[in-house]
């Protein structure tokens, strides 16, 4: 009787041993291919942000916003993009842009995060910054925005009828 | 002469009426500028000149998490010499085994699944270099941008994937 406890016992822990050795080689390869893994990471990310410099920032312009126009009332459609030059300029570009034309529209930033198509910024005393006039209802084109301008206050572009304090579309901005 | 007489307007009253009436209309043209409903106005300005010999972006779209929290930004660039690639950047993701950058056809069902049944039917960009930060992947010349809009994050050996964006044109 003892003798075949003794074998039981003996033959479990054989049997044991033989079933969690390969589970903890795997854990073992598991972590050392993580570590591998962590080391080429290290490295990847090095060369990566080496060749970041050299793709993108040239010293040159960085992307620093960017949001999609939407607006139904006036058609409005396109892109806004906050770009940030070497000197430290910003500069708006409107791409891929359309708007329906109108009289007296200008290019404004918001104090708000979005604005809708019957946003009005009179009655809600939101705050504005003027960037100029459309150029055109159609197409690419730069505004300059003016020093000490807020960007963590003023995060929407809206195309803005001033005349009738329309909102003709509105481009949230999110980080790029 | 009699004709005239009877019409429904003395000659006074045209005269106010047009006093009045050709300002009015003057103003409310100048208010509405109707014209401009059919008149576009197209302009085509270039890039800020610190831009134009940037890679010019295509496409962009954010990153959200599926099976694990993903966040940041995937943006196809284009260099001045017409080589395309892929860069994430505000990147984070959480690590794991055999992750890859994937593009999917942004109509494929799948990417409405956080695990993959079967094969994900993709364009392989390459092994996810780290679970955060900036990083480029170059696109095989041959695929098709206009058909895989989307880039996911997606661990080949579970089938999960981690995060999708759908790109959008920038």
């Amino acid at each position: 009787m003892v003798r075949m406890i003794k074998a039981g016992l003996a033959f479990t822990a054989l049997a044991g041993a033989f079933l969690l050795q390969p589970s903890l080689r795997a854990q073992d390869s598991m972590k050392q291919d993580s570590m591998k893994q962590d080391e080429m990471k290290h490295d990847d990310m090095k060369k990566d942000k080496m060749q970041d410099d050299k793709m993108m920032h040239d010293g040159k312009a960085k992307t620093l916003e960017t949001g999609k126009f939407h607006g139904k009332v006036h058609a409005t459609s396109g892109r806004a993009t906050l770009y940030q030059e070497a000197d430290g300029k910003l500069v708006l570009r409107l791409t891929n842009f359309k708007t329906s034309n109108g009289p007296d529209v200008h290019v404004i930033l918001v104090a708000t995060k979005d604005a809708p198509d019957d946003a009005n910024f009179l009655k809600d005393n939101t705050e504005k910054v003027e960037l100029g006039k459309l150029k055109g209802n159609e197409g690419d084109q730069n505004y300059e925005i003016p020093a000490g301008t807020d960007l963590t206050k003023f995060r929407t572009v809206s195309i803005y009828c001033e005349r009738f304090n329309a909102n003709f579309g509105a481009a949230p901005l999110e980080k790029f | 002469m009699n004709k005239n007489a009877e019409s429904w307007l003395s000659r006074k009253k045209k005269l106010m009426l047009s006093l009045i009436g050709v300002p009015v209309l003057v103003g409310a043209w100048w208010a509405f500028r109707p014209e401009k409903l059919f008149v576009n106005e197209k302009v085509n300005e270039a890039a800020p000149a610190a831009l134009s010999a940037e890679p010019e972006a295509l496409y962009t779209g954010r990153l959200e998490g599926k099976v694990h929290q993903t966040s940041g930004r995937a943006t196809v660039y284009k260099t001045t010499d017409g080589k395309e690639y892929l860069r994430l950047s505000d990147f984070t993701t959480s690590n794991g085994p055999d992750v890859h950058v994937v593009l999917v056809r942004a109509e494929n069902k799948a990417l409405d699944e956080e695990i993959v049944k079967g094969e994900l039917e993709s364009v392989e960009l390459g092994t996810l270099k780290g679970n955060q930060g900036d990083q480029n992947y170059d696109l095989p010349a041959s695929v098709d941008l206009d058909k895989y809009q989307a880039v996911a994050i997606y661990c080949e050996r579970f089938h999960a994937i981690f995060g999708v964006a759908r790109l959008e044109k920038f």
